[in-house]
């Protein structure tokens, strides 16, 4: 449901002005009013398992972690009754580069995460929003955070659960399965880039020609280049915090599939490429003619490419998240597993709900046919919501051997559940033409609440 | 799925079910509450039209909102007996008749221009009004009405709700659980007692917990995960309960039969 929030923030940026905040109360909700969380995006990062990749199969505890990074129950009070999960920031481990929450944010894709709205504890008076990290490639990134004062994953994820957003210890299984998910997300294969990081055969001279100038020696420091700090063979890091100029002392981060992580620097001033080698150029005396810098924007484009970095959602991205989630179940069922039990129901359930709205109800007048088709997706999803919460019932109850059972009846309701949501398709939000409908009804709203202009 | 079905037909035999005739009968002990709620409805809805007539804002409002109170309790029973007049009456988002449709304007614009909207849901609900007084009752739809809005109770709110303009949407969820609690004492409380006494206190509690739940200052202050728990609890033992009363396992979305 925080989904429509989103979608309803974004479409109030979209009005002319004055645009009309959303709620006109701005009291009914977690969130400021305003707030784009960008989860109404056709398209989603691909994000691809380095057990997957390497032929095996993710273990219990990258998909306990998956699971988990999907959990808003796993946050504090107000993350959870916002729906916030740490993959609402890091949409399948990569990052979110339109999220937008005002008073935390100075522009879109950045985030302070050090004030008082998730935990008043952790407020420390300034807005210094951070640009909201991809986890690509993390396990040859630490340390971790943008001024990398964690050389522990694990101790970098407790901090951000506990202390930035004011959640409960999380446990030790829990952040033994955030950390190895973390760990198994890989980057993006880039056909652009060859071993070591060199540049592959095929790339434009002007792509050379900047791989030549990212090792070229600075005029007043010879001893330094770009790839001293992002070093080609080490995934472009160098694992080191440097002061450039920028306000403080920064972790090297990785440019490997960054096209996709703009807003550059530690909190996004930059919007591309081009900024940010001005910007070197200037701090540095690098004396770059203009055409240095647009063979340096090639090449820069080159290295932070990636093989289909964004993929579409569909019916079928969204089961297949949903099938690996469950599978924690088969092994935390016969484990007795109550509180991996708890997480799951509670985390799939929602996903459950959430996708339910794709199929919008009878009464949405923006829809208009498959009223049949729709409903039976959505009495099927339905269905499939109350066997989840037998399992958690019948475990809590310390049945286990029937909740084993309606584990499996879950499953094959939701194979059922399959074609029915394929069928109604057409009729759906995961049909481009309704959800435009869709969320052009929801701006008539807001137009129709918009206050008169004086 | 299959085999709940199963035990559900070995309690039947064991315990015998309630008779799902003397349901329907019983469902006629819920038509005066309905007729009250609608009533209150369509008064308020003539209000409205009134204060709309003569440019009062606050006074609008507040015909509105006592207009809504009336049709939320009544959503057990409109949901499923009278989907059309429902889906004109409720619609949402860019509605152009009903509740939604006047709330944005109302509340959101601060604008009394909604002459025709008004006119068009006291149309559809002076129908109500009369179509109450004979609809056909029977115990299998208000089942499934109660099921439908304790599953619709557990969806997630953090965007403002339903009615986010008038700011009345936790209004409108204890006005559903009322409603819900309303239907199930007078139609299946007592049926569900004496054919399992121990379903019958765990749905007797559940209500209770979903009441709870919603006794917070304000929407914020919901506990979702708690919500939705007492939600689709309570809908699980009324699945439960369908064979116990003699009656289909309730259905969560109208379809056309």
């Amino acid at each position: 449901m925080i989904r429509q929030v989103a979608a309803l923030a974004m479409v109030a940026c979209l009005l002319a002005a004055p645009a009309v905040a959303f709620p006109v109360s701005g009291d009914q909700t977690a969130l400021p009013p305003g707030t784009d969380l960008a989860e109404e995006a056709p398209d989603q990062p691909r994000e691809l398992f380095h057990s997957d990749a390497i032929g095996g199969h993710r273990s219990y505890l990258v998909e306990l972690g998956d699971m988990a990074f999907s959990a808003p129950s796993l946050l504090g009070e107000v993350a959870r009754r916002a729906g916030i999960s740490c993959d609402t920031c890091h949409v399948n481990g990569a990052n979110n580069a339109q999220l937008f929450v005002p008073r935390l944010s100075t522009r879109p894709g950045n985030f302070d995460v050090t004030n008082g709205l998730f935990n008043p504890k952790a407020d420390n008076g300034i807005l210094d929003p951070f640009t909201i990290p991809s986890l690509r490639g993390a396990r040859d990134l630490a340390p971790y955070g943008h001024e990398g004062r964690q050389a522990s994953l694990r101790d970098f994820v407790r901090n951000v659960i506990v202390n930035e957003f004011g959640g409960r210890e999380p446990s030790p299984a829990i952040l033994d399965g955030l950390v190895t998910y973390m760990l198994d997300i890989d980057f993006i294969p880039n056909p652009h880039l060859g071993p070591g990081g060199t540049l592959a055969p095929g790339a434009t001279d002007s792509e050379k020609r900047g791989e030549a100038l990212f090792s070229k020696p600075f005029p007043r420091d010879p001893s330094l280049n770009c790839a001293s700090c992002h070093r080609p063979s080490a995934a472009f890091v160098d694992h080191t915090q440097h002061d450039v100029g920028s306000g403080g002392v920064f972790k090297t981060p990785t440019l490997m599939n960054a096209d996709s992580n703009a807003p550059y620097f530690h909190d996004g001033r930059y919007d591309n490429y081009a900024q940010v080698v001005s910007y070197f150029d200037s701090f540095y005396a690098l004396d770059l003619s203009t055409q240095d810098q647009r063979d340096l924007v090639a090449y820069l484009d080159a290295v932070g490419d990636g093989d289909h970095v964004d993929e579409p959602i569909t019916i079928a991205t969204r089961l297949a998240e949903l099938t690996h989630f469950a599978t924690v179940l088969d092994t935390a069922l016969p484990a007795h597993d109550l509180e991996v039990i708890v997480l799951a129901v509670d985390t799939i359930g929602g996903e459950l709900r959430d996708l339910t709205e794709s199929f919008p109800e009878r009464k949405d007048t923006s829809i208009a046919g498959g009223r049949e088709e729709r409903g039976k997706a959505r009495l099927a999803l339905k269905e499939a919501v109350l066997l989840l919460r037998r399992i958690e019932l019948s475990a809590s109850a310390g049945i286990f051997d029937a909740a084993i059972g309606e584990l499996a009846d879950y499953r094959k309701a939701m194979a059922a559940a399959e074609p029915l949501l394929h069928a109604a398709e057409p009729w759906s939000l995961f049909n481009p033409t309704n959800r435009v409908a869709h969320y052009a009804a929801l701006r008539d709203v807001l137009q129709a609440a918009e206050k008169p202009s004086r | 799925m299959t085999r709940y079905l199963a035990f559900a037909a070995l309690a039947m035999v064991v315990a015998g079910p309630a008779n799902a005739d003397t349901l329907d009968v019983a469902a006629e002990k819920y038509r005066p509450s309905m007729v009250e709620y609608i009533d209150h409805a369509f008064d308020g809805a003539k209000i409205l039209r009134e204060r709309v007539a003569a440019h009062d804002l606050a006074g609008a409002k507040q015909a509105w909102i006592a207009a809504r109170t009336g049709w939320e309790s009544a959503e057990v029973f409109t949901s499923g007996f009278v989907p059309d007049l429902d889906s004109k009456i409720d619609a949402w988002p860019n509605a152009q008749t009903g509740f939604h449709a006047i709330e944005a304007k109302l509340f959101g614009a601060g604008s009394t221009d909604v002459g025709d909207e008004t006119d068009l849901l006291v149309y559809y609900l002076a129908d109500l009004d009369i179509k109450i007084h004979d609809v056909r009752l029977n115990a299998q739809g208000l089942f499934n009405g109660v099921a439908r809005l304790a599953y619709e109770i557990g969806s997630n709110k953090a965007d403002g709700g339903e009615s986010r303009y008038s700011g009345t949407s936790l209004a409108d969820m204890r006005n559903n659980a009322a409603g819900i609690e309303t239907a199930y004492r007078l139609i299946f409380a007592d049926a569900l007692v004496a054919a399992d006494p121990a379903l019958a206190r765990a749905a007797q509690e559940q209500i209770v917990t979903l009441r709870t739940q919603l006794d917070v200052p304000d929407l914020t202050k919901i506990d979702p995960t708690k919500l939705r728990a007492a939600s689709e609890g309570l809908v699980v033992t009324l699945q439960n309960a369908a064979p116990k009363l003699g009656l289909r396992a309730p259905t969560l979305e109208d379809l056309v039969e």
